[in-house]
């Protein structure tokens, strides 16, 4: 069992990796395919079958509306990604020290999991302005904040890992025209 | 104290949609203010800080939506970093591990509570020309009060008591440069709406030197100051939003009074919550209490300000002014039924 938690963290970390290093929507759907998955066996081994089932589910939509998209392409570490993925593996190691030399106790797998994809995620929607990107970012934070409470042994966390599946599902499946931000869509300066 | 800060929000609501100048779309103001209000109910009723990252999240993403010259991601960015921080900060809390983990994971939470706000050193990006609703402005005075006081309801739960002093300290510490910030700010800065919304910072920052002195007096110094602005500067700087834009400031009585309701003069709330503080800053560690006293001396000047930038109040926007002035006074003169309500 800790062989399959460690390669489910893994799995989650690589998933984040890819939507830090991908900039088109095929490889931000694949990203955040490998960090549901990952997830998924995670609330699985920690006794949570209702919680992984709607990750699976709502990530699985999220990747999907992702890969959909009209226009998709890999764009998988274009010109002047090193800055990330340095920042990916860095992230990798020191979330990797924290979970298993800093801190005692067993579930270092998730815990790793858990503060890799939230640095990660937090790095990628600061850093980017294209919606897509911003998106799928937080989609893939809304699965690291579900699968949290994990962290705590007397806490239930199958509500935390529906919602987090929910909204990650929801997030991508925005209609797009909402918010789409163009000087065409004039807000309403009166409305107070 | 949720409890209260919900009710104040409702109410607060009320006041803006049935008192709105006249060119202003209530439908609008109404609709976003009752999701608002949902969101709130929602924060204050989840069983865990978890879920109440979510909602948060939820509720960027959302009003991130609306239409605004502002971008989606850079309207989304600082309640993201927000939850970020608090969730990185609660892990760090909730396992095993050396005590200056735990105090990196108190950082955070403080952190991560004032980048939710939206206040110094992560102020949101802030166009004086979008709706209210689409602004950062629900955030820092209609969302941020109950958020706040959520976020240190379950913080205290999970901070040890061996960091508990070191989250003290950073809440004053930032509480003190906000005050300092906000309050230069809002006297020195050009734009009048601009000048509103770092006032609204500099109320904050006497919240949060509240809530890191974690005595009585400091908690209820904080709640007083929230529900002051969340039924007093928050309804003052919606009404004053046409009269901005018109640029057709007044120096009439009435700005005389709005000015002493903003800068916490007697008899109004922000008086009662600044003697609270004072008296709590005193019971704590004496100079704290000398540095807050200077401190609340920044208030007036801004405070003349903003007043005389509401203009002339006039039919059931006048009422509505003489309504929060009452509810202010009222607070003022009588903060104990607030107090006890919310147990303190």
């Amino acid at each position: 069992m800790v062989a399959v938690e460690a390669a489910a963290a893994l799995l989650a970390w690589l998933g984040a990796s890819l939507l830090v290093l991908a900039d088109g929507r095929r490889g931000l759907a694949l990203g955040l395919a490998l960090l549901t998955a990952g997830f998924a066996v995670l609330a699985l081994a920690g006794g949570l079958q209702l919680g992984a089932a709607v990750v699976a589910a709502g990530g699985g939509i999220a990747a999907w509306q992702c890969w959909r998209s009209p226009a998709a392409n890999w764009g998988i570490m274009p010109a002047g990604s090193t800055p990330r993925l340095v920042l990916c593996i860095g992230s990798g190691l020191l979330g990797l020290w924290i979970a298993a030399v800093v801190t005692l106790g067993p579930g270092s797998a998730l815990r790793f999991a858990i503060l890799v994809v939230l640095g990660l995620m937090g790095a990628r929607v600061l850093s980017s302005s294209e919606l897509h990107v911003v998106l799928a970012g937080i989609a893939g934070l809304a699965l690291a904040l579900g699968a949290a409470p994990g962290l705590d042994l007397l806490s239930d966390g199958t509500v935390p890992d529906v919602a987090g599946g929910l909204i990650a599902a929801g997030v991508m499946a925005l209609p797009r025209s909402a918010h789409v931000h163009s000087g065409a869509a004039e807000p309403d300066k009166r409305a107070t | 104290m949720q409890l209260e800060l919900l009710a104040a929000a409702a109410a607060t609501l009320v006041l803006a949609v049935v008192f709105a100048p006249p060119r202003v779309v209530r439908a609008s103001l109404l609709t976003w203010g009752l999701a608002g209000l949902a969101g709130m109910a929602a924060i204050a009723l989840a069983p865990s800080l978890d879920l109440v990252l979510l909602i948060v999240l939820v509720l960027a993403v959302l009003q991130a939506r609306l239409a605004s010259h502002r971008d989606f991601a850079t309207r989304v960015r600082g309640p993201v970093l927000a939850v970020v921080l608090l969730a990185i900060g609660l892990a760090f809390e909730r396992v095993d591990g050396p005590v200056l983990l735990e105090r990196f994971g108190a950082v955070g939470i403080v952190a991560g509570l004032v980048a939710a706000i939206g206040l110094f050193p992560y102020i949101h990006e802030f166009d004086p020309e979008e709706s209210v609703v689409a602004s950062p402005i629900p955030w820092i005075a209609f969302i941020g009060p109950l958020l706040a006081v959520t976020v240190m309801s379950w913080t205290r739960q999970v901070v040890a008591a061996d960091v508990s002093d070191a989250f003290g300290a950073v809440l004053i510490g930032l509480g003190l440069l906000n005050v300092a910030w906000g309050s230069i700010a809002s006297w020195r800065t050009e734009s009048d709406a601009a000048a509103w919304r770092y006032s609204f910072m500099a109320d904050w920052g006497l919240a949060l030197c509240g809530f890191g002195m974690a005595i009585s007096d400091g908690m209820a110094a904080a709640l007083v100051l929230l529900v002051s602005v969340v039924l007093g500067r928050l309804p003052l700087y919606l009404w004053s939003r046409q009269a901005l834009r018109e640029k057709r400031p007044a120096d009439r009585p009435i700005n005389l009074l709005i000015a002493a309701l903003l800068a916490g003069s007697a008899p109004f709330a922000g008086f009662a919550a600044r003697v609270l503080l004072l008296r709590g800053a005193t019971q704590l560690y004496w100079p704290l209490a000398l540095v807050l006293a200077l401190a609340m001396l920044l208030w007036l000047p801004a405070s003349l300000r903003l007043g005389r930038s509401l203009g002339g109040p006039r039919g059931r926007q006048a009422v509505g002014v003489a309504i929060v002035l009452a509810l202010n006074v009222l607070l003022g003169l009588y903060p104990q039924p607030l107090l006890k309500l919310a147990g303190l």
